[in-house]
């Protein structure tokens, strides 16, 4: 850090600078408006803060390790905080005094520029009604979507019931008819192939034996159909 | 070997002056035409590609308000110049007047650890880190507003803030699990 000397000598510099006021040395414009005149002086009065606190800065000095320091750090960032917004929050109640003072005064003065105030705040009366209605409404349209989204829901979780409920009958309906009926059905087809293979051989047999008699079977018409129907069931083993 | 002082010279009425120092001297080109097109105040952009400054501009220079180091993070080197410049830098620039701008951040080639060294070092500076797009204009806009914002509030040029309450407000932070792997 400079030594606060030369930063005290370029405070009291700048003050000077600004008594004696400077304006042809950097804006070049030869109207400044006082709006322009007030920023500018609020911003010299910033930069000669900014100046005062790196002084005072200076001046104080305590050693501590950066750690200690970045602990303290928020607490105070916080409390400036703090201050700042309570000062802009009093500015701006103060502010909005004025405003109403003035407004007042104004309308006591009963000139045109009051007329159209007044007329400004018939009509913001008039639109703040309609808003409010339009919120009215709005709102009962809102419950209504409402009513028919729980009715809606409500309709889906019935409907996902029901069909859990058919596939479970679905599902049911297969076992216990096969199940009562299983052991019947096999007994039954195993007395089927048993009756078929007895067909089969009975057939066999006959066949073998008109074989082995030598007789003409297609000249006689019922040995004929004998031997047909013979025909239609396979040879097995 | 002179270093940067913040508070050696006056200031002048209704002007900010802002530094850009970049290695590549490629985006603070663009930067610096975007910048004085600002009407409210008379924005002075010097432009340099490392600190130390040289010693024969040292009357003619003006208070320098800001100091923006643009770092790219596609070369190595800008980040090393960068870190050797901070060196010429006069410790009272770092309550407010510095601030960390970073380009190229988003592209695939950049090793994640350049990043977080970069952000380790403005959060251990307490400075801000800014991220800016140098390839379209519109980018380059968004960077100057952003840079603008902050060239007023040091050049006191804002009613109820001064540069170190802003760098506050603004500070780079690490989150603490900056040294773990990252998922992409």
């Amino acid at each position: 850090m400079e030594p606060p000397d030369t930063v005290g000598n370029l405070d009291h510099m700048v003050e000077a600078v600004a008594l004696s006021g400077a304006p042809d040395s950097s804006t070049g414009q030869n109207d400044i408006s006082p709006v322009d005149m007030l920023r500018i002086k609020q911003q010299m009065s910033n930069q000669c803060f900014e100046m005062k606190v790196q002084i005072h800065a200076g001046k104080s000095k305590r050693t501590c390790s950066t750690s200690e320091a970045e602990r303290d750090l928020p607490e105070y960032v916080s409390e400036l905080e703090r201050v700042k917004t309570s000062h802009i929050n009093r500015t701006l109640a103060l502010h909005r005094m004025q405003m109403w003072h003035a407004i007042g005064d104004k309308l006591k003065q009963n000139d045109s520029e009051a007329n159209s105030l007044k007329a400004l705040g018939d009509r913001c009366m008039a639109l703040c009604s309609h808003i409010k209605q339009l919120q009215k409404e709005s709102r009962a349209f809102q419950d209504d979507i409402t009513e028919i989204q729980k009715k809606r829901l409500e309709m889906k979780r019935q409907t996902y019931e029901k069909m859990k409920e058919m596939e479970e009958l679905m599902s049911k309906k297969q076992h216990p008819d096969t199940e009562k009926y299983k052991a019947a059905l096999e007994k039954g087809q195993e007395n089927l192939e048993k009756h078929k293979k007895m067909t089969i051989m009975t057939q066999n047999v006959l066949r073998g034996i008109l074989l082995a008699c030598k007789v003409n079977w297609l000249d006689d018409p019922k040995l004929r159909d004998i031997t047909m129907t013979l025909e239609d069931f396979p040879i097995s083993d | 070997m002179s270093s940067l002082k913040p508070f050696s010279k006056l200031p002048a009425l209704n002007s900010a002056n802002i530094l850009l120092v970049e290695f590549e001297e490629q985006f603070q080109l663009s930067l610096a035409d975007a910048l004085v097109e600002e009407t409210a105040v008379t924005v002075n952009v010097r432009l340099a590609k490392s600190l130390p400054l040289p010693k024969e501009n040292e009357e003619s220079r003006p208070r320098i308000d800001l100091v923006v180091f643009i770092v790219n993070m596609m070369s190595e080197l800008s980040f090393q110049s960068t870190e050797a410049s901070l060196k010429h830098l006069d410790p009272g620039f770092f309550l407010g007047k510095v601030c960390f701008m970073v380009t190229n951040a988003r592209n695939a080639s950049v090793p994640t650890e350049r990043l977080d060294s970069v952000r380790k070092l403005a959060a251990s500076l307490h400075c801000p880190l800014l991220f800016a797009e140098d390839q379209t204009p519109a980018g380059v806009t968004n960077a100057t507003e952003r840079l603008l914002t902050i060239l007023k509030v040091t050049a006191g040029h804002v009613p109820m803030a001064t540069a170190l309450y802003l760098s506050n407000l603004t500070r780079c932070t690490v989150p603490p699990d900056i040294d773990q792997p990252s998922f992409d």
